[in-house]
């Protein structure tokens, strides 16, 4: 048995080997975080521990033991959506919207790491994750946004 | 779908055939029609006590963003903000009838269909209204769901007001007058998704996602190839693995249940089975052989004057063959399906553009009342046109009625590239007889399209271009894999072989490939498509250098008309898209922020056929059944992509979804010419480059 940490709350598991995801998806019931291809290639299933993007699809629940973890659903501070998550309303930057949560989770590590990120570090941090509607161009232009928001509140 | 006896509102009933009116094209069969509206009348708007209103349609949401489109059209002309509006959609115990949501026609249809809803609701609310202020409804205007004197407005009175006390049922007027597009406020403006905030929360629900109290997770065995009866089955591993409820073994089908996904993989994996394996030895590499020989029922889809003639006058004949390999449409979503059994009642929650198909399918598998299944599409994670037929609802169903309890059935991502349907692969042979002046006078096509479903391949397959003497000939072609629908069908394929051999003579005479079309373009609306985007791509300036290179490509699907320009920029055989700039006429546009996020979808998704997409197969094996060996296009693919939507306010709607990929493979294969000398007559081109 252990504890683990998702979006500032405590959660028992009490297999080690569990997979991350189905972890976080059924035990825990965040189903914000989606399966997308079960081997780390398409960054659906993308979430925060301690802050770093992970693949929670290829991940157990005894690998992340004792961290922090973040889903789609506990980015939003004092009721108000993140930079990134109002970004991609303000940009209209999804079709059926299935891959965004894992890109929302990728661009919210790159720009934790580096609010400077400029296009073509936003453009290869997103390269890992797919988005099969093909909304590349606005989902750029949505991270982009966000970064100049967050810039502009430090 | 049935109205609360007496619930307070007024209701907006109508006729649920609307759900799918018949194509203009005859020979274009509609699939699925298995399914008929079972009540004559069907609630298609509700404006409620409070002032809310409430859609009903039997579309679904799944990428196109239809949930957005209706809501704009309801708005519009209901004179109320769009945020009071909410678009229930999908569920067949509380939605109108509808055959599925496919071949573009949500807009056309159901959302005219609305659009008259919603202003005979405003001509009711200004009768009543009428009579609540006591003046004549001549003197009286809506606007943000109030009703007021146009004399004096603080006589008003809101829509909440006119109807809260009251159960109104009005039948739709359909010949209603509908706002004009000079009058449009809402119609036509950028506006952003009713439903995205959902979408960045998490708290859209997919099919994958629904979790139901008590539901067990199965494991569902599958053949290792096409074909492939189950021999002798031995399930004594399985059934003493941890958390294993039951393993079922049921005529074709046989399943782990146990309380967790990884518990019924694992005991899955524990199943000990003989495979008799029939698939015929054949592979990828032998496709395009396969598709010629086996090359049967020909149609005719265009046919006048008579080609021999016409090559006979020919300044200069040219014959060339085309191919175009299976691709998956390997929607971010595997499907995905929850079913849920109380007494004879049966619940299913699937990812379907088809919910009532799959409630007709449903209740004649286990003999039951179609009031007796309700189905549910939730928020779907996309499909391309695949996602019609839906096996998994039928896995959990059966499964759920004998284990007694609700089921999930989901594909994983190699499930779901294996199983589901591919868009049909194709060869295409054209023969064109051309003039020195650039005028084409014979055109003769003869297409061979796998699979048994002979419409996919006639889609998109006759020429725009003025030609006095054409011959177009589809043949329906064995097929070593199941095929099905896919964004514009064989239409991509067909006119991929068009378009890259117009640019075949346009190379033969030395003619600019935009003048060449030019000349043999009558059609207005197919000028005005290519003039437009050449115009604003700057074709004009346009020459080709060595690493970088322009192509054009000009398509028509589903009623709506586009151009297209594009740049590529090859290094070390690497090709890449730069910039694109696409002209779409789709008519009346509801929601341009919707439409050009369509055509850019279109574009990503016809780059990955062009340049990379292919399945690969042997003996009824897929053997790339996932992203590690299927490339599809990702973020640092993506070009800058120009969508200028040219049609008129006054040209009915058609669909935004689908055009935009026709031009994209031919465009690219041209541009690649442009830039290299090298024509790419097979696809997807990276595997042929030199």
């Amino acid at each position: 048995m252990l504890t683990i940490e998702v979006n500032g709350q405590s959660h028992e598991a009490t297999d080690l080997q569990r997979n991350l995801l189905s972890f976080l998806r059924f035990d825990v019931g965040l189903t914000g975080t989606k399966y997308g291809c079960g081997e780390g290639l398409c960054g659906a299933c993308t979430v925060l521990v301690d802050g770093q993007p992970l693949r929670s699809c290829t991940t157990t629940v005894g690998a992340v033991a004792g961290g922090v973890i973040r889903t789609i659903e506990g980015l939003a501070e004092d009721g108000q959506p993140h930079p990134v998550q109002q970004a991609f309303v303000a940009e209209s930057a999804m079709q059926c919207g299935y891959c965004i949560p894992g890109f929302i989770m990728t661009a919210v590590a790159l720009l934790n790491r580096d609010s400077q990120a400029g296009s073509a570090q936003i453009r290869e941090a997103l390269a890992l994750n797919v988005c099969r509607c093909g909304t590349y161009q606005r989902i750029q232009r949505a991270v982009e946004r966000a970064a100049k928001t967050i810039r502009a509140s430090q | 779908m049935m109205i609360g006896d007496g619930e307070r509102g007024l209701h907006i009933l109508g006729d649920p055939s609307q759900g799918y009116p018949p194509p203009p094209n005859t020979y274009r069969s509609v699939a699925y029609a298995n399914t008929q509206p079972d009540q004559q009348r069907a609630r298609w708007l509700t404006v409620r006590p409070d002032g809310e209103i409430e859609v009903y349609a039997g579309k679904v949401e799944y990428g196109q963003g239809i949930r957005t489109g209706l809501a704009i059209e309801v708005a519009e002309e209901l004179r109320v903000p769009l945020a009071s509006v909410n678009v229930l959609l999908g569920d067949t115990a509380r939605v109108p009838w509808d055959m599925g949501t496919f071949g573009s026609r949500s807009t056309a249809s159901v959302g005219l269909e609305l659009r008259k809803a919603a202003a005979t609701a405003r001509s009711v609310l200004l009768e009543l209204a009428a009579d609540r202020l006591d003046l004549p409804a001549s003197e009286l205007s809506a606007a943000e769901g109030r009703v007021a004197s146009t004399n004096d407005s603080s006589r008003a009175v809101s829509y909440a007001d006119l109807v809260a006390d009251h159960s109104i049922e009005r039948n739709l007027d359909p010949d209603v007058v509908l706002t004009p597009s000079s009058a449009f406020t809402v119609m036509g403006h950028d506006l952003s998704r009713v439903d995205a905030e959902a979408r960045v929360t998490g708290r859209a629900q997919y099919s994958q996602d629904i979790v139901r109290g008590d539901m067990l997770f199965a494991a569902v065995l599958r053949r290792p190839s096409r074909g492939a009866q189950r021999g002798s089955i031995d399930i004594s591993a399985a059934e003493a693995m941890p958390g294993v409820v039951q393993v079922v073994v049921e005529d074709d089908l046989a399943a782990v249940l146990a309380d967790s996904d990884e518990h019924a993989t694992a005991a899955l994996n524990a199943i000990r089975v003989e495979w008799e394996e029939s698939a015929p030895d054949a592979s990828s590499v032998e496709l395009p052989e396969i598709l010629v020989k086996t090359g049967h029922d020909p149609f005719v889809t265009q046919e006048q004057g008579d080609t021999e003639i016409g090559f006979r006058n020919a300044d200069h004949v040219l014959e060339s063959t085309y191919f175009v390999p299976f691709v998956s449409n390997a929607p971010m979503e595997p499907r995905a399906a929850v079913a849920e059994w109380r007494g004879d009642q049966l619940t299913v929650w699937a990812g379907t553009q088809r919910p009532f198909g799959i409630r007709t399918e449903l209740a004649q598998r286990f003999e039951i009342d179609e009031q007796q299944v309700r189905v549910i599409a939730p928020e779907i994670g996309g499909g391309f046109g695949s996602k019609s037929p839906y096996p998994v609802a039928h896995e959990a169903a059966r499964l759920a009625r004998i284990a007694g309890r609700p089921v999930r059935v989901a594909y994983t991502r190699s499930e779901d590239m294996t199983y589901a349907t591919a868009r049909p692969a194709a060869v295409i042979n054209v023969k064109s007889g051309f003039n020195k002046n650039g005028r084409i006078v014979s055109w003769q096509v003869d297409a061979y399209h796998a699979g048994d479903r002979p419409f996919l391949g006639r889609r998109g397959s006759e020429t725009p271009y003025d030609t006095p003497n054409v011959r177009v000939t589809t043949y329906t072609s064995d097929s070593p894999l199941s095929t099905g629908s896919y964004r514009s069908l064989g239409g991509a394929a067909n006119h991929f072989a068009r378009e890259v051999h117009i640019d075949e003579i346009a190379t033969e005479l030395a003619v600019d490939p935009v003048e060449l079309r030019l000349r043999n373009l009558a059609h207005h609306r197919f000028r005005r498509v290519l003039e437009r985007a050449a115009d604003s791509f700057g074709w004009k300036n346009a020459g080709p250098p060595s690493s970088s290179g322009y192509g054009v490509a000009i398509g028509l699907d589903v009623g709506s008309y586009v151009g297209m320009c594009l740049e590529v920029e090859i290094q070390h055989k690497d090709v890449q898209v730069k910039r694109v700039t696409a002209a779409l006429d789709c008519g009346l546009v509801v929601n341009p922020e919707g439409a050009r996020n369509q055509v850019e979808g279109s574009i990503v998704m016809g780059m990955g056929t062009a340049l990379w997409e292919a399945i690969d197969f042997r003996n009824g094996r897929v053997l790339n059944p996932g992203f590690t060996r299927y490339r599809v296009p990702r973020s640092n693919d993506a070009p800058a992509i120009e969508t200028l939507l040219v049609g008129d306010d006054d040209t009915p709607s058609t669909g935004a979804g689908e055009p935009g990929i026709v031009p994209v493979a031919p465009a690219i294969s041209n541009a690649v010419f442009s830039a290299t000398g090298q024509r790419h007559r097979e696809l997807p081109i990276q595997r042929y480059l030199r």
